[in-house]
């Protein structure tokens, strides 16, 4: 950009008024290239809209009652990915820590890869487009399975090929001997593991809460006494899992898309995390919308439909 | 001009042209008729105040549809026709927790055309929060986030979360039971954060369940303080294109 103009005092020379030319003859005029464009467009969506605008009407439900909760009660759509987190781990984690390190790694973006890499063309380095794919493809399926694996669902398909079609777990309320049950009850779900782990160490008993309040005696300086009882197996499984695999598995992925010559520069590791947080964010926003029924259980859901 | 026509005879077509856009009426507007030359097109856009946000020429490939998708562009008429649709709707609409969803009721029933104001602001609200995130997208796939573009990017991502809030507070609005429980939902996430979760959560809805007074706090955000702000970092977004030069390209 800069090399095109001629430095001070100098005379431009032959080549550098050649440059200048060809770039003026890169360039069109706004009116009317551009402004017909917008223009356009302008009038097609103003008819898309108001055509969809009367074929289909917003809903509008019954009156709000506080004392009715509907089942399920879901958040706007935009933010039913931060919803679907909250089925996963700790409240504060999903609805208040993530997104505001997302949207502040986010907005860092341009700060952490800051060359002129692929600048103005569409995923234009060597390897932007395969980056793309391959975080699009991790990140949707890998969210998927996550929140399969948290529903239990590798134990209920376990459950389904071990035993012949009529096979039940429970017959009258006790279990049949002759139910082939997956063979790890402690992971089966996350809130299995945190129930049934053998959290007794002998030495010590990791499932008794952890009166920290009486460590930290905050009452010595005037303040309140903290009542602060740290369970950690809700640690475990609410914070540090969670953690561990939002922070894990990304940088995982960067560290074996580096080990296979897959991304090399910064633009080819940005490409594959942005696709990878995409793809992650639809699927956690389409599960949430369209797969989170009565309960928030996992299962087909129709919105709506009982309107 | 065919050498058979008449000169003197100047046909209808012609005659309304000039009855309209030769007349002291028009004139008064715009000054010159059609820019019908490159110079007179470049000192149309530069002096015109709606147009000159752009600057009269630009790079050959940002006018081809599929660099831009006229994603950012959308936005913006987005924006621009949920200010439109959203004046009218107040006219109709009281934020109070006694008259709001029967306002709503009335607005689809009784109003000529009010059910369809609503839909287009609803489909817009919609519309918006979809093209902003694959605007959002688009300037990522094509790195017109580098430098010196890192700041417009911030911009971009301030914008991000307004439309989102727009969004948010405007769902509010109809007061009927998905609104009352997504914005339950919601505001429970915000509840969830620690030490200042609770107090935010608090502020926002104005006591502890979503009530008249939430309904006039995300009223007065949603047509006044978040339009405003956005409407600022909207114009900051725009003068910076100018000054990084117009959008990215190779180098
Ligand atoms: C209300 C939301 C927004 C509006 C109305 C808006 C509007 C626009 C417009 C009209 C352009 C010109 C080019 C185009 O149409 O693509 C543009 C460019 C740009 N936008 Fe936005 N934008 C919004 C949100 C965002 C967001 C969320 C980001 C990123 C996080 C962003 C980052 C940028 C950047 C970096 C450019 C320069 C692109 C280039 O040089 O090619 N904007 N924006």
């Amino acid at each position: 950009m800069a090399a095109v103009r001629p430095a001070q005092g100098q005379p431009a020379s032959e080549a550098v008024r050649g440059r200048m030319r060809r770039q003026r003859e890169e360039e069109l005029l706004v009116w009317p290239d551009l402004v017909f464009i917008e223009f356009i467009s302008a009038v097609v969506f103003t008819i898309l809209l108001v055509g969809l605008s009367v074929v289909v009407d917003a809903v509008l439900l019954d009156r709000a009652n506080p004392a009715v909760t509907p089942n399920p009660s879901k958040a706007p759509w935009y933010f039913l990915n931060l919803q679907e987190l909250l089925l996963h781990m700790h409240p504060a984690l999903a609805g208040v820590i993530v997104p505001t390190i997302a949207l502040i790694a986010l907005g860092a973006i341009p700060y952490w890869d800051a060359d002129h890499e692929g600048q103005g063309q569409w995923l234009s380095t060597p390897r932007a487009w395969a980056n793309m794919w391959v975080g699009s493809i991790v990140g949707a399926f890998g969210t998927l399975l996550l929140i399969f694996f948290d529903d239990g669902q590798h134990a209920k398909l376990y459950e389904r090929l071990m035993n012949a079609s009529g096979v039940v777990a429970n017959i009258d309320g006790k279990p049949n001997p002759d139910f082939n049950a997956w063979p790890f009850p402690v992971l089966r779900t996350m809130r299995d593991f945190q129930k049934n782990f053998p959290w007794d160490l002998g030495f010590i008993d990791l499932s008794k809460p952890i009166p920290l309040g009486n460590l930290l005696r905050t009452d010595l300086l005037g303040l309140p006494r903290l009542d602060l009882n740290v369970n950690i197996p809700a640690v475990v499984v609410e914070q540090m899992i969670p953690v561990g695999v939002m922070v894990g598995f990304p940088v995982l992925l960067s560290v074996v898309a580096q080990r296979r010559g897959l991304a090399v520069t910064r633009r080819d590791h940005m490409i594959l995390q942005f696709a990878g947080f995409i793809a992650t964010y639809l699927m956690l926003t389409v599960v949430g919308t369209y797969f989170r029924g009565l309960g928030l259980a996992l299962g087909p859901y129709t919105i709506f439909a009982e309107k | 001009m065919a050498a058979t026509e008449r000169p003197t005879r100047r046909s209808m077509g012609d005659r309304l042209y000039d009855a309209i856009f030769s007349n002291r009426l028009w004139r008064s507007i715009f000054r010159s008729g059609y820019p019908n030359t490159p110079r007179n097109q470049m000192l149309a856009v530069a002096t015109n105040v709606f147009l000159h946000l752009h600057p009269t020429r630009i790079h050959r490939t940002h006018v081809k549809i599929t660099h831009t998708f006229c994603l950012g562009g959308l936005s913006f008429f987005l924006f621009l026709g949920l200010t439109i649709t959203g004046v009218l709707l107040m006219f109709y609409y009281v934020p109070s927790v006694e008259r709001a969803y029967e306002d709503i009721l009335r607005l689809d029933t009784d109003v000529r055309f009010g059910q369809l104001m609503r839909n287009i602001h609803r489909w817009m609200a919609h519309g918006m929060v979809l093209t902003v995130l694959m605007h959002m997208m688009r300037v990522f796939y094509t790195g017109a986030y580098k430098p010196p573009r890192e700041f417009n990017w911030v911009v971009g991502v301030v914008l991000l979360v307004l439309t989102l809030l727009l969004s948010f507070t405007g769902y509010l609005l109809p007061w009927d039971q998905l609104a009352l429980w997504a914005i339950t939902v919601g505001t429970n996430m915000v509840g969830s954060a620690p030490l200042l979760g609770e107090p935010n959560r608090f502020v926002l809805v104005g006591g502890f369940q979503v009530g008249q007074n939430a309904l006039i706090r995300f009223y007065t955000l949603h047509v006044i303080g978040l339009p405003l702000l956005a409407a600022v970092f909207m114009t900051v977004h725009f003068w910076r294109i100018r000054r990084d030069g117009g959008l990215a390209k190779p180098l």
